[in-house]
């Protein structure tokens, strides 16, 4: 490639990368900014530097306990995710049974269902069943969403795992279960990191749900409490930045740590 | 062969050899419970929480229901037609159909304008390719509430947008209410979001895809004189043409189903010029407007029927794709 094609590449890849970066160069800003900076100066350095937004936030907010009921809401949902298809996609990929094809073709056209069809349907459900303002009433329709995605991911990771390891444990005299436990599962690691990852990242931003199911304060999570701090009548905006930015952290954190994951998931996902 | 029943704890007794003594179609049986043990938790879940409420949401469009009253009131077709035809609602819904229709054409449309350009300027590059694929993808991973309210503040009247605008001398561009407070940038400043948020899918797609191109037939065009932009129309553009098709489809169902943007950041308004049919179906859900449960599940469906059909669109390209291989 030519030397000008080149330079004109660099260019628009360096402009992107302001682009991609100026909301969270913002709201890193707008946190340290005292009231009267944060939106009177138009220069991202903090005239003033201060942790001021972020002692209020954590003072007005009852921050611990937002962050404890997000963590436990991604906690569970993660367990629950990686106890239930990873034993499902074993099934589709390793044993052979009758409507195998059927079933396996009824879980995964279950990602054409928009979330929005069946919102109004669950939080009824979740009523009835008595799990509404509870963490289940987010956590079991979370990981059921995540179903298709993590049983195509690890369906097709199990598929690539030899046979011959199969039929070997099965000559030791293990059981399914054992080769599962001891073989399968060990070897699909980075698929299970995978679909771990993506919804980490899922439940911890999730706040469609929670917004429709939880009532009393003590339950809410870190988005509502985002929410909360928005609705008052005089938005406090390095607050609501300095709350932002506690939430967007450990995403950025993980995924960074991670990206590979991600990265591989999302093709497989887009693929399936 | 012996299969266990599944007992955690299962003790290594029985060798393999001793089981096949048993007869061929016990031993099928076992199998098949063995199985069906492994998707039961899934299984249960999924009857429950998938199941259960997308026949619950379909059987309740077809009824009349406020949400408190014992029973459902049977009316057939009559809220599909009410979505239609209501003096009241219809036009609401025909202005949600039309905002949400220029979003399925801006955000495709974008995307690839975008991701295509960057995704080849990164993929002719060898130094900092993974640095910048690690930043540009940042604004996929973190899409939520964080990232709503982050813009929410560069948008406010007197935040860095405006303030940007008025400094290089284009204050009539600034509006006085700020980008989302304004009819008429509302939904430009949305869509600008979502188009942001989205560009990173495009990027890592086209970025795979380019990958997978011949380097000998790049380097061919260019040893005949071949121009960047007549290798980008000619040679490029051609052979990513199905993961253009797939992202087409990817953002045209984002565009369709997607609405916490929306509601985090304008709440549809100002006077319902952001207003999207899954934040119309939202409102009419949870909303003030909640009087009629059936309604929300009329609209929701129908919803699900156009993303089914941009799915199965999807497949058949998908199909065809398979087949020229």
């Amino acid at each position: 490639m030519g030397r000008i094609a080149k330079g004109v590449a660099l260019a628009v890849l360096t402009a992107y990368v302001v682009v991609s970066l100026y909301p969270f160069v913002w709201m890193a800003s707008g946190a340290f900014k005292d009231r009267r900076d944060v939106l009177q100066s138009a220069s991202p350095v903090p005239d003033h530097p201060s942790l001021g937004a972020f002692r209020d936030v954590w003072r007005d907010l009852d921050f611990p306990r937002l962050l404890f009921n997000s963590a436990r809401i991604t906690v569970l949902d993660i367990v629950l995710i990686l106890f239930v298809f990873p034993l499902a996609a074993y099934a589709f990929a390793v044993l052979r049974f009758p409507g195998r094809r059927l079933l396996y073709l009824a879980f995964v056209a279950a990602l054409l269902v928009p979330g929005i069809t069946v919102l109004l349907p669950l939080v009824i459900l979740d009523t009835k069943l008595g799990l509404a303002d509870t963490p289940w009433a987010i956590v079991f329709p979370l990981a059921n969403a995540a179903g298709p995605v993590a049983v195509l991911l690890l369906k097709s990771y199990f598929e690539a795992i030899p046979r011959e390891l199969h039929e070997a444990a099965r000559l030791d005299g293990y059981g399914e279960l054992r080769i599962y436990r001891k073989v399968y599962y060990p070897l699909a690691r980075p698929a299970l990191i995978t679909v771990a990852v993506l919804n980490v990242v899922a439940s911890w931003n999730e706040y469609v749900l929670p917004s429709v199911t939880i009532n009393s304060p003590g339950q809410r999570t870190l988005p509502l409490g985002l929410q909360n701090l928005l609705s008052t009548n005089v938005v406090q905006w390095n607050q609501v930045m300095a709350a932002a930015l506690i939430l967007v952290v450990p995403v950025i954190v993980m995924y960074v740590l991670l990206q590979r994951y991600v990265t591989d998931g999302l093709r497989g996902a887009v693929k399936g | 062969m012996a299969t266990r029943v599944e007992v955690p704890e299962a003790p290594r007794d029985l060798p393999a050899r001793g089981a096949t003594k048993r007869s061929p179609a016990l031993r099928r049986v076992r199998r098949w419970l063995t199985a069906y043990a492994f998707l039961a938790p899934a299984i249960a879940l999924f009857a429950v929480f998938g199941v259960y409420t997308v026949v619950y949401g379909f059987l309740l469009s077809f009824n009349n229901w406020n949400g408190l009253a014992p029973h459902w009131t049977w009316v057939g077709l009559q809220n599909f037609k009410t979505l239609v035809s209501d003096e009241i609602i219809g036009p609401q819904v025909r202005k949600s159909v039309g905002i949400t229709a220029i979003v399925m054409v801006a955000l495709p449309t974008l995307v690839v304008a975008i991701s295509l350009p960057l995704a080849f300027a990164l993929n002719s590059i060898r130094r900092f390719q993974t640095a910048l694929r690690t930043i540009y993808f940042l604004p996929y991973v973190t899409f939520g509430i964080a990232i709503f309210y982050a813009w929410r503040f560069m948008y406010d009247p007197d935040g860095v947008v405006n303030a940007t605008l008025r400094a290089i001398g284009l204050d009539r561009l600034a509006p006085l209410d700020g980008f989302l407070g304004s009819t008429s940038t509302a939904l430009p400043a949305t869509i600008a979001v979502l188009v942001w948020a989205s560009v990173p899918l495009g990027i890592l797609l086209y970025l795979t895809g380019l990958q997978t191109i011949d380097q000998s037939l790049l380097e061919a065009a260019r040893l005949e004189g071949a121009g960047v932009l007549m290798l980008l129309r000619r040679v490029v553009w051609p052979l990513l043409a199905p993961i253009t098709a797939l992202l087409v489809i990817i953002m045209m169902r984002e565009a369709l189903q997607g609405f916490a943007l929306f509601l985090l950041m304008t709440n549809g308004g100002p006077l319902e010029s952001t207003n999207v049919l899954g934040l119309e179906t939202y409102t009419l859900s949870f909303g003030a407007r909640s009087t009629n449960l059936g309604l929300a599940s009329a609209l929701g469906w129908s919803l699900f029927v156009v993303a089914l059909i941009l799915s199965l669109i999807n497949l058949r390209l998908l199909r065809s794709r398979t087949q020229v291989r």
